[in-house]
């Protein structure tokens, strides 16, 4: 009777451990593969990493080459009155295209995600979404903006803003929250189109989130930091 | 009756049994941990489509920094020979200059690309916000210059409903449909994100029912800005 006892628990425990030996097994074949896949990512990581390092460099070296240009220009055209004109309206272009840094009055407006502590509200209404910063900056171009930007990226005549999924990107770099928008041109209108009765920003605060809006005496918006150029367009003469 | 009688064929068995034990717990503590490695291999394999994406991004732009910086030394180049040689640079300039006003939006333009059409139908009237998502779609598909309706789009452009929606102002100007949007680049590439299924704007548009329609062509003419360019509040950052 014992015998038969025993018999059966180890039989038992057997199978169990066969079955736990066969799933181990195939686990460890299946993580096999991804571990080398895992030594891949590194090297693809590795290259992501060269990649951007040979292109911080040779952006230096963009930066260097155009105030060399500057001063060459400058030096070519020294004795030459209409090319003074000519060179002042070039920077004014480089001003309102994005290819310099710039400084002045304006606003900064500050838009952060709602502590989602509170669950009573909708969660949808909870964060900031793409098009409430569509609409942050259509207002600000409204109000006559002559330079804005969204978390250091310059919006230039080919910025768009996309959303994918619920990461936010604006000339192809992705931002998040809190979302710091810097706009420079007149104070009291800038201020006035955002914080008007009845604005959307009232909206995006019923949610519980945060939107903030302060008027600055001097405002710094650097350049944009993408290549403006253009391969289609023709001039109509 | 005997207490405890000592039987060898019983402890060989308590042994196999303890033995067994053993090995079972340490072969389930490897499972755990395996399945944990596994959990961070997910991770890492999701990543990684990511790191290509990243990868094109940056090649991309390295490219096109490469072909500024060529273009931008052949120029410090060419200014430098005026020097040496005494000559006038104002050739030089003027070149440089007319580059850079087709790129602000101080000349009309032409090139290949793309026309969209949006009218108000009985389901549907079309506002601001339709043809800003319109324009930002476009920049994203590399549109190198826009216009409605006759009106040049640049960076500084506001797209506003007016008087309940009644009409939209485009750089101040009051504009009424049907609304012709055109854009010049890639017009098959400007083509293919616009009808892109589910999520182009034109086929978005559609299929909630409003009369949007885009065609390609080889000529679309967009014209300068009609506004003057105002710098009032803005200077240039003294470099260091």
């Amino acid at each position: 009777m014992k015998r038969k006892q025993i018999a059966i628990t180890l039989g038992i425990m057997c199978f169990l451990l066969a079955v736990a030996l066969c799933v181990q097994i195939k686990t460890m074949s299946s993580a096999n593969s991804t571990v080398s896949q895992t030594l891949a990512d590194n090297e693809l990581r590795d290259e992501v990493l060269k990649m951007k390092e040979r292109y911080d460099n040779i952006y230096a070296s963009l930066e260097d080459a155009q105030s060399e240009l500057e001063k060459t220009r400058q030096e070519a055209t020294q004795n030459d009155v209409t090319a003074e004109a000519k060179e002042q309206e070039l920077k004014e272009n480089n001003m309102l295209l994005g290819n310099a840094d710039v400084r002045g009055e304006g606003v900064e407006v500050v838009l952060e995600d709602a502590d989602t502590t509170n669950n009573n509200v909708n969660p949808s209404l909870q964060i900031i979404h793409y098009d409430d910063i569509q609409w942050v900056i259509n207002e600000l171009k409204n109000a006559g903006a002559e330079a804005i930007e969204v978390n250091g990226q310059r919006i230039v005549n080919t910025t768009a803003i996309t959303c994918e999924g619920n990461i936010i990107k604006i000339n192809g770099i992705k931002i998040g929250s809190p979302f710091c928008i810097k706009a420079i041109g007149s104070q009291s209108l800038l201020y006035g189109a955002l914080e008007r009765a009845g604005s959307w920003l009232d909206e995006i605060r019923n949610g519980g989130n945060v939107a903030e809006v302060t008027k600055m005496d001097d405002i710094i918006i650097s350049k944009y930091s993408g290549i403006i150029s253009y391969e289609y367009l023709k001039e109509d003469k | 009756m005997k207490k405890f009688k000592w039987r060898a064929d019983v402890t060989a068995v308590t042994v196999v049994v303890f033995i067994v034990c053993i090995v079972l717990v340490s072969v389930m503590l490897m499972q755990f941990r395996t399945i944990e490695q596994t959990d961070l291999i997910e991770i890492e394999t999701m990543r990684e489509s990511e790191l290509r994406e990243a990868l094109v991004d940056w090649k991309t732009k390295y490219e096109e920094v490469e072909k500024q910086l060529e273009d931008v030394n052949k120029r410090i180049e060419e200014y430098n020979k005026t020097i040496e040689d005494n000559e006038a640079a104002s050739e030089l300039i003027d070149e440089e200059l007319k580059e850079s006003n087709i790129l602000v939006g101080k000349t009309d333009v032409y090139g290949e690309g793309i026309v969209v059409t949006l009218v108000d139908n009985d389901n549907y009237k079309i506002i601001a916000e339709d043809l800003i998502d319109l324009v930002n779609e476009l920049r994203y598909a590399g549109a190198e210059a826009i216009s409605i309706n006759e009106i040049r789009v640049l960076a500084t452009t506001d797209i506003v409903d007016m008087a309940g929606y009644t009409y939209i102002l485009v750089n101040s100007q009051r504009i009424e449909g049907p609304y012709v949007v055109k854009a010049i680049g890639d017009k098959e590439y400007l083509s293919s994100i616009l009808n892109l299924r589910g999520s182009g704007f034109v086929d978005r548009s559609t299929t909630l029912g409003k009369n949007v329609s885009s065609r390609q062509e080889n000529r679309v003419e967009i014209p300068k800005y009609n506004n003057e360019f105002k710098i009032d509040y803005m200077r240039e950052l003294e470099s260091e």
